[in-house]
């Protein structure tokens, strides 16, 4: 059987990806006003957020397909692209330029989801599995 | 002096780091060494200067505001405690904004940039970048314009500035000096402003007399200089006087100087040879041209001299004005001669002083005979910042009379013209009269110690001259300037010699630089005061 709540928390986590991913640009373009922020360190903080939006949709879709159709090959290439993902967060997290306690807040968030969902997949790829 | 130079520059070489530490930052601590009014974190006030503050100017020092947690230093003053005292805490200040900056991986943000220093190295490519009236963060969007900058070059050889060769139609003005050996070159050429005095030998014969250039007056007027350089606009030099030197030495101005003397074989000397040029050259205050005058010293070369000294000089002189050599732009250079002169009658509405070339401030010169009256008139002028002292030995026979040896001992001392003022600063001009120093003349009397005082005879047997000066004006360029004078003459008893003896007695003169500046103290200026005035106008139309 498909997990239910990976699947809720696949739906959850699309939706809050979409919030986050506004609220970090509009962050960055604060930062840039306000703030020192030289085009050398402005580029690499921009690229690994685009980078993590681009990498976020087939990983999302991956794991919506791997967990309805209850095939584990999906859901494993979603766990992979999770990994990529969780390093690139860590990132934000930690090696931005400037790191504001509202970025703190986000990628915590964001953490927490990403790893709680890889329990989930590995749940559920051995579910299938077996 | 160097060192002064080495120290401030070893001190600029290197800026000292930033302070971070808000417990030693302070913001209104603007006074050195001094206590500043109100500021509660000078470290150096005392407890007895906190108590006369009133309120604290800066009560709290923090780094930047934006970051979420940082160090605060916060001052106070307790008014309730007698006498009031000082409170210092540091706190942690909270920033409570969800846009506080928790972290930042940048370290230049949160610190204004250090400056660079300019040293030899980086200081044109610093000028490059902040020398001009604006300049961007972004200096390569500026590149355009330094471009624009380069054609102006072009404008620069439209005048002559200060060392440029000055040109004639076919190459340089000349100026023949020693290079290597002491033999005359033909090739240096002289500078514009560049006042030079040289002299070299030249080889000649009498046979090729008139077929040595050099010789000649036409080799130095011939050609015409150029106005300025690169153009069409010709000087002609002309001839301004012509001086001509016998074989024993003796020189005789000739009164007409406007006819061409060449160089001519007579009677086995060869006449007319060239000496010595004296070059005068009138400029504009713009680096023009416009009058050459050269003055001749023509002299007679026998069959057995074989070289031949000449000597040249070049002046440049601005037009309308009195070339008066100065000694120094303000303050005295040292090695240039100490400029004197007099006061004319009419004290204390003076006229302007009169100062010439001869009336300098002159000492004896020892001669190599050592014998004073034998050495009259051999004066050196006082160099400024040199120590000189010399001398010469006076014999004293029983048949000189006092007074007649005093005054004569007095005039070798003095020399014939002992200027009145000095002046302060080496570019004095005669009619400031506040900027001449008066010499202050003493007279000391060596009485034997075993006789008691008696009118006997007092010679001068010794003239010190003491110069005491002082460094003025910034601390980077100090410049020399005269502010004491003092001219002691020491006399000594002359004992009646019995007749037939004679003894010798050393006259000397001596001149010491004293140099009496007291040391540098920063200084402050006061403070700014505000000063309004409504437009007279303003209550239109009730006014």
């Amino acid at each position: 059987l498909s997990s239910l709540p990976l699947q809720i928390l696949l739906y959850v986590n699309g939706i809050y990806y979409i919030f986050y991913f506004l609220a970090t640009l509009a962050m960055i373009i604060y930062k840039s006003q306000v703030f020192s922020y030289p085009d050398d360190l402005l580029a690499p903080d921009l690229a690994v957020l685009f980078l993590m939006a681009i990498l976020e949709v087939p990983r999302s879709y991956l794991g919506f397909k791997g967990n309805l159709t209850e095939a584990e090959a999906p859901l494993g290439l979603s766990l992979g692209l999770t990994v990529g993902s969780v390093v690139l967060c860590v990132y934000l997290l930690l090696w931005q330029t400037y790191v504001l306690w509202a970025d703190v807040l986000l990628n915590a968030v964001l953490l927490s989801a990403y790893g709680l969902e890889s329990g989930l997949k590995v749940m559920a790829i051995a579910a299938f599995v077996s | 002096p160097a060192d002064i130079r080495d120290a401030a520059q070893a001190r600029v070489r290197s800026a000292p780091a930033p302070i971070t530490d808000v417990a030693r930052l302070c913001v209104c601590d603007l006074l050195v060494a001094q206590c500043d009014v109100n500021c509660c974190c000078d470290p150096d006030c005392s407890a007895e200067d906190f108590s006369l503050f009133t309120a604290c100017s800066v009560p709290v020092v923090t780094g930047d505001s934006q970051l979420c947690s940082q160090k605060a230093a916060v001052y106070s003053l307790d008014v309730e405690a007698n006498p009031p005292e000082r409170i210092f805490k540091l706190i942690d200040q909270v920033n409570p904004s969800i846009f506080c900056i928790h972290a930042t991986n940048y370290k230049q943000a949160l610190y204004l940039k250090s400056p660079e220093i300019p040293t030899a190295e980086n200081f044109d490519q610093l000028l490059d970048k902040f020398g001009g009236a604006t300049f961007s963060a972004e200096p390569d969007s500026w590149n355009l314009d330094t471009d624009a900058q380069n054609p102006p070059e072009a404008n620069e050889t439209s005048r002559y500035e200060y060392g440029a060769p000055v040109q004639t139609e076919d190459a340089f003005l000349r100026l023949p000096s020693p290079v290597v050996s002491s033999w005359c070159s033909d090739a240096n050429p002289a500078g514009f402003l560049v006042n030079q005095a040289t002299k070299c030998i030249r080889s000649v014969s009498v046979e090729k007399c008139d077929s040595i250039q050099a010789l000649s007056m036409l080799f130095y007027i011939n050609s015409s200089i150029l106005a300025v350089p690169k153009s069409s606009q010709m000087v002609n030099i002309t001839v301004q006087s012509i001086v001509v030197q016998s074989l024993n030495g003796m020189r005789t101005l000739l009164s007409s100087s406007d006819v061409l003397r060449l160089p001519m074989v007579l009677d086995g000397l060869c006449i007319n040879a060239v000496l010595g040029v004296n070059y005068h050259i009138t400029h504009t205050d713009t680096g023009e041209i416009i009058e050459a005058a050269a003055a001749f010293v023509l002299g007679a070369i026998s069959k057995e001299t074989l070289a031949i000294e000449q000597s040249f000089e070049i002046s440049f002189t601005q037009e309308n004005t009195q070339p008066v050599p100065l000694s120094g732009n303000p303050g005295y250079v040292v090695g240039l001669p100490v400029r004197a002169g007099f006061q004319p009658q009419g004290y204390p509405f003076p006229a302007a002083f009169l100062t010439n070339k001869h009336s300098q401030l002159t000492i004896l010169h020892s001669t190599s005979t050592q014998d004073c009256l034998a050495a009259q008139g051999a004066r050196a002028p006082v160099l400024f910042g040199y120590n000189m002292i010399s001398g010469c030995k006076l014999r004293i026979t029983a048949a000189m009379k006092c007074q007649p040896l005093a005054q004569t001992l007095l005039d070798v001392l003095k020399g014939q013209s002992f200027p009145e003022y000095v002046a302060s600063f080496g570019n004095s001009q005669a009619q400031d009269v506040l900027d001449w120093v008066p010499i202050t003349q003493l007279l000391i009397s060596e009485q034997m110690i075993s006789h008691t005082w008696q009118s006997s005879c007092q010679i001068p047997v010794s003239l010190g001259i003491e110069v005491k000066w002082t460094k003025y004006g910034s601390l980077v360029n100090p410049q020399a300037r005269i502010v004491n004078v003092t001219a002691t003459i020491t006399t000594t008893t002359l004992k009646q010699l019995p007749s037939g003896r004679e003894r010798i007695i050393p006259v000397t003169s001596s001149v010491v630089f004293t140099d009496i500046s007291s040391p540098a103290e920063p200084s402050y200026k006061a403070w700014p005061t505000i000063d309004i005035k409504l437009p007279f106008d303003f209550f239109y139309p009730f006014v």
